[in-house]
């Protein structure tokens, strides 16, 4: 068995010393703008210049200019993607890992310029992108290994895989890849997840069809030039830059096994309706991860410290404007000390910093698209009729799809702002009696992705975590930033299929296993 | 018997007379009983966990009853309870038991909470500062409060301390004449000292964008420094986590640059001898007091730092290497390459030597004495409540002591006394060594620094 060092995370930049953040600012100076992203099939590229992703923060910058996936081009994706699967599942696992090693390599030499291009693709400020190339890093790093416990004959069973074994007969459980995985990415975590998806389809056996966010084409080129670069052969990784009928053509084709989403619940719905329909000429099931989005809230019982809980409640809601399926959009306040938070809050969210995510010292920075700045906006004035907005807001720049961070309050209890995913700068704070009531709140929300608790009783705690239902529970820190192979990530209920990005048993979902039992017996005798 | 020797045994001369020195608690059953009370805790890290745990808590409890469900909730999780802990636990089965258990925990709390803090306000400190002028012990006032997340309650904070400047200059200009507080060779030395922190100056401190909370502290503390220096008062910037240091450390040092700053007033601020790269830290300070000659020589403020749980966790969960010196030895080792340098750097600068560790006390007396230095060209500080002890002992051996003092709101203090606590009952803490009896001559003894 290939012996690797045990699996550490990479380390973040040390952004408070100066001499790593002039690395950041250099890569992003070096940056070449804008890039050409082709429909990448095999050694065939088109390029086009249908799909252009624009800087948020100044439209007029072109990040990237790609061509528009056709579903003809989808389809002949997946034809050259099934073509591949017999080699590629073929190729001994130890080096299909050291494959999305090397693409690791590649990545980590390579840092400062994708954080720089997440930074312009998607606005996501310097901290979040550092971090997002080394989740990108750490998602490779972690299947590989994992990939290798799965699958490496000569590795101890997995826990799964231990069989009784009497005389007379051998059983054997092995994991195999289940064919073409179509890995349908989001522009939030634009390293990172599509990353994720493609690297435990990619380890396992599969090969992929990548169909990045059309927001994010640049950063999706990038990923697949780092599994080329990485050895993963062409025909096994494909890219698709494309919008919703690019994604809808994967969707279709039998021939795609498994379909890796993270993205917008109606789009995953959509997906699981898809494929939970097999057409006739089926020859396989097609199965579905996916992430979907949520309504994330955070109990404040009355004996948390504010002075941890607010810096913590405003980095879950506002970083990154918002714009995570882990973000805070709701926080639950034992009524003793709801008018203190609220204050407190809103004093806290005067003095972010709107500005470009280029900045070190932007707080909150531009939504993705116009689209999404009228959304945020319209939930605003909603608000503000229905409620009271108590945060006069810090000054936002004209250019760019700027929101200011928005705290809501006093709105009724079937307001479409407590059940509504906004996926902005906008948080919504309510009293509670307790903490039983909060949790029947919570309770009575159809999505369970990530929950936050601030409470200093152990025996409050124990309560919450016995009734949350959602897939990644927080007590007293940020609801945001989860890491792989320390809080495996994923979402339960309408949010997801339960599946655990970063966690052991993710790859699972893109193997199945089969099991051979021999009779090892001849004429009577043991053999 | 070369120089280090000859230092060494200098070291063990002053600090065996120092150890000499302190005070006997025979005759104070009460200190004694927080002593033992302190032992306990050292000595059953579950048990301290909990009672750290309460006393972190009790500001935000509601009322007796909440008061004793934490402190039940927080006992529970002791795996092995002594016979007392049970009783406390029965007692938390009945209304009547919770309310006279919520009752008797905040009253402890409440006990020990008036042992390191001076008074809920600067004029309700006043007679202790007083007392402890009288016997020789100047102090520097240190405000404690919520922490700073909003301007408002960074505004509140400035205004706090500028009242607190008010207080302290009027009341200390009454009091009498403290020759060797107040004069040392590089002239007066102000009488009303006040410490701030910068992180309660400004909700705006980001560790990636240090000119950000710069900007926001600098009209703040710039109007404090103005006054203080109207005031004749010495005002001190507190260091904290690295997180913040260089946002605090450049935004004092080119505060101090202005012109109308020249002639005062005096000021000061902390190194922080645990972090690695503090002697980087003096060449930036040492730099900045050769370019700006002020009136008034800039105090540096040695200590061993307060935030190596923090640092250390901090560190390893971002996988980055640890800012802080891990072996205790490397830490007192380099706390004397400080001492050294920092005494050799007179008159640019003033000194304070901020330890409880004898052994890096009598250092620094022993290295003043070689360089020459009158007992009163040095300072020491000890934090009250703590280094109560060893503050008496240094001023009744003639040396110039001064006390950090916390004021504030018993209940707000907390985290204070948590953070405080904490050190005091730690691993390797010289004051824990020396409750337990260890002898001097080990108390004394040079570090052995690893090789590095």
């Amino acid at each position: 068995m290939t012996t690797l060092a045990p699996f550490t995370n990479e380390p973040v930049l040390e952004l408070r010393r100066a001499s790593e953040r002039t690395k950041l600012a250099d890569g992003l100076r070096e940056l070449r703008l804008p890039l050409q992203v082709p429909v990448w099939i095999g050694d065939e590229q088109r390029f086009g210049e249908e799909i252009v992703s624009t800087d948020p923060g100044r439209p007029e910058r072109v990040v990237a200019v790609a061509a528009r996936a056709t579903p003809a081009e989808a389809d002949a994706a997946v034809a050259t993607a099934r073509a591949a699967f017999g080699a590629w599942a073929a190729t001994p696992v130890g080096e299909r890992a050291a494959a999305l090693l090397r693409a690791a390599a590649w990545m980590r030499e390579r840092r400062a310029s994708l954080a720089a291009l997440a930074v312009r693709e998607c606005a996501k400020p310097w901290t979040e992108s550092d971090a997002d190339v080394c989740e990108a890093i750490d998602f490779l790093e972690f299947y590989a290994r994992g990939a290798l416990e799965l699958q490496d004959e000569e590795s101890a069973a997995p826990a799964g895989a231990q069989l009784l074994q009497v005389p007379g007969e051998r059983n054997a459980l092995r994991y195999v890849p289940r064919g073409v995985c179509a890995v349908i990415a989001p522009w939030n975590f634009p390293l990172a997840i599509p990353t994720g998806m493609t690297a435990a389809a990619l380890a396992t056996g599969n090969t992929v069809v990548l169909k990045p966010a059309e927001q994010a084409p640049g950063c999706g080129l990038r990923v697949v030039e780092a599994l080329r670069a990485g050895g993963v052969p062409p025909d096994a990784i494909a890219l698709l830059p494309g919008e919703g009928e690019a994604g809808a053509a994967l969707a279709s084709n039998p021939d795609v096994a498994t379909i890796a989403f993270t993205g917008s619940q109606p789009v995953g719905l959509e997906l699981l309706r898809t494929a939970a329909q097999p057409k006739d000429d089926a020859r396989q099931l097609t199965r579905v991860v996916a992430e979907m989005g949520g309504k994330n809230c955070i109990i404040v019982d009355s004996d948390a410290d504010l002075d941890e809980a607010i810096p913590a409640i405003i980095d879950s809601a506002f970083h990154y404007a918002g714009q995570k399926c882990s973000a805070a959009a709701r926080v639950l306040v034992h009524e003793a000390l709801h008018d203190a938070l609220v204050e407190r809050l809103a004093g806290a969210v005067a003095g972010l910093q709107v500005g470009p995510a280029d900045e070190f010292e932007t707080d909150v920075p531009p939504v993705i698209e116009h689209e999404a700045q009228e959304r945020v906006q319209h939930y605003a004035a909603i608000a503000a009729e229905t409620g009271e907005i108590v945060t006069g807001g810090p000054e936002v720049p004209a250019d760019g799809w700027y929101v200011a961070p928005v705290i809501a309050t006093g709105l009724p209890p079937d307001s479409r702002l407590l059940r509504e995913e906004i996926f902005g700068p906008l948080l919504t704070v309510e009293p509670v009696r307790d903490v039983d009531e909060a949790m029947e709140r919570i309770d009575a929300l159809p999505v369970a992705l990530t929950g936050g608790l601030f409470s200093r009783n152990p025996r409050t705690v124990q309560r919450v975590i016995d009734r949350s239902p959602v897939g990644n529970l927080y007590i007293n820190r940020a609801t945001t930033g989860a890491m792989v192979g320390r809080q495996p990530f994923g979402g339960n209920r309408l949010s997801g299929t339960g599946t655990k990005a970063g966690g052991h048993d993710y790859l699972l979902h893109f193997v199945e296993p089969r099991v051979v039992t021999e009779n090892t017996v001849r004429h009577g005798l043991v053999v | 018997m070369g120089p280090s020797a000859s230092l060494e045994s200098d070291i063990r001369r002053v600090g065996t007379a120092l150890f000499e020195a302190f005070p006997s608690h025979r005759g104070n059953p009460l200190k004694a009983l927080d002593d033992r009370a302190m032992d306990l805790a050292a000595q059953d890290a579950e048990l301290r966990a909990a009672l750290f745990r309460f006393v972190d808590v009790v500001p935000a409890c509601r009322s007796l009853d909440d008061l004793a469900a934490h402190l039940t909730s927080f006992l529970g999780e002791i795996d092995e309870q002594p016979p007392s802990l049970r009783a406390a636990m029965r007692m938390g089965d009945t209304k009547a038991g919770r309310a006279a258990l919520g009752a008797a925990g905040a009253a402890g709390v409440r006990h020990m909470a008036h042992r390191f803090i001076v008074g809920e306000d600067p004029q309700a400190a006043l007679p202790v500062l007083r007392r402890l002028w009288r016997d020789g012990i100047a102090a520097s006032v240190d405000l404690l409060g919520e922490a700073t997340v909003t301007a408002q309650e960074a505004d509140r904070y400035a205004a706090r301390c500028a009242g607190a400047l008010e207080t302290l200059a009027g009341a200390y200009a009454q009091m009498d004449a403290q020759p060797l507080l107040e004069r040392d060779a590089s002239g007066p030395l102000p009488r009303a000292n006040l410490s701030v922190k910068v992180s309660a100056l400004t909700p705006l401190l980001r560790p990636e964008a240090p000119a950000r909370g710069q900007r926001d502290a600098a009209p703040r503390l710039r109007a404090l420094l103005r006054q203080a220096k109207e005031l004749g008062a010495h005002l001190h910037i507190d260091m904290e986590s690295l997180d913040s240091r260089e946002a605090v450390l450049e935004l004092v040092l080119n505060l101090l640059a202005e012109p109308e700053f020249a002639d005062g007033p005096s000021a000061g601020v902390v190194l922080q001898a645990y972090l690695r790269d503090s002697p980087q830290t003096l060449d930036t300070i040492l730099a900045s007091a050769q370019q700006t000659r002020r009136a008034q020589p800039l105090v540096v403020r040695l200590v061993k730092g307060a935030y190596w749980d923090h640092e250390v966790v901090e560190a390893r969960q971002h996988g980055w290497s640890v800012p802080v010196f891990e072996r205790k030895a490397d830490c007192d080792a380099n706390f004397e390459a400080l001492t050294a340098r920092l005494l050799e750097a007179r008159p640019l600068l003033r000194v304070a030597i901020a330890s409880h560790n004898l052994r890096s006390v009598a250092h620094a007396i022993a290295r003043n004495e070689l360089l020459g230095g009158a007992p009163g060209d040095v300072e020491f500080q000890v934090l009250r409540g703590l280094g109560d002890d060893l503050g008496q002992a240094l001023a009744a051996s003639g040396l110039r002591v001064r006390s950090y003092c916390p004021v504030g709101d018993l209940v707000a203090g907390m985290a204070y006394l948590v953070r405080r606590l904490l050190e005091n009952t730690a691993n390797e803490s010289f004051l824990a060594d020396q409750a337990q009896g260890v002898p001097v001559a080990q108390l004394l003894a040079a570090p052995e620094a690893s090789l590095s």
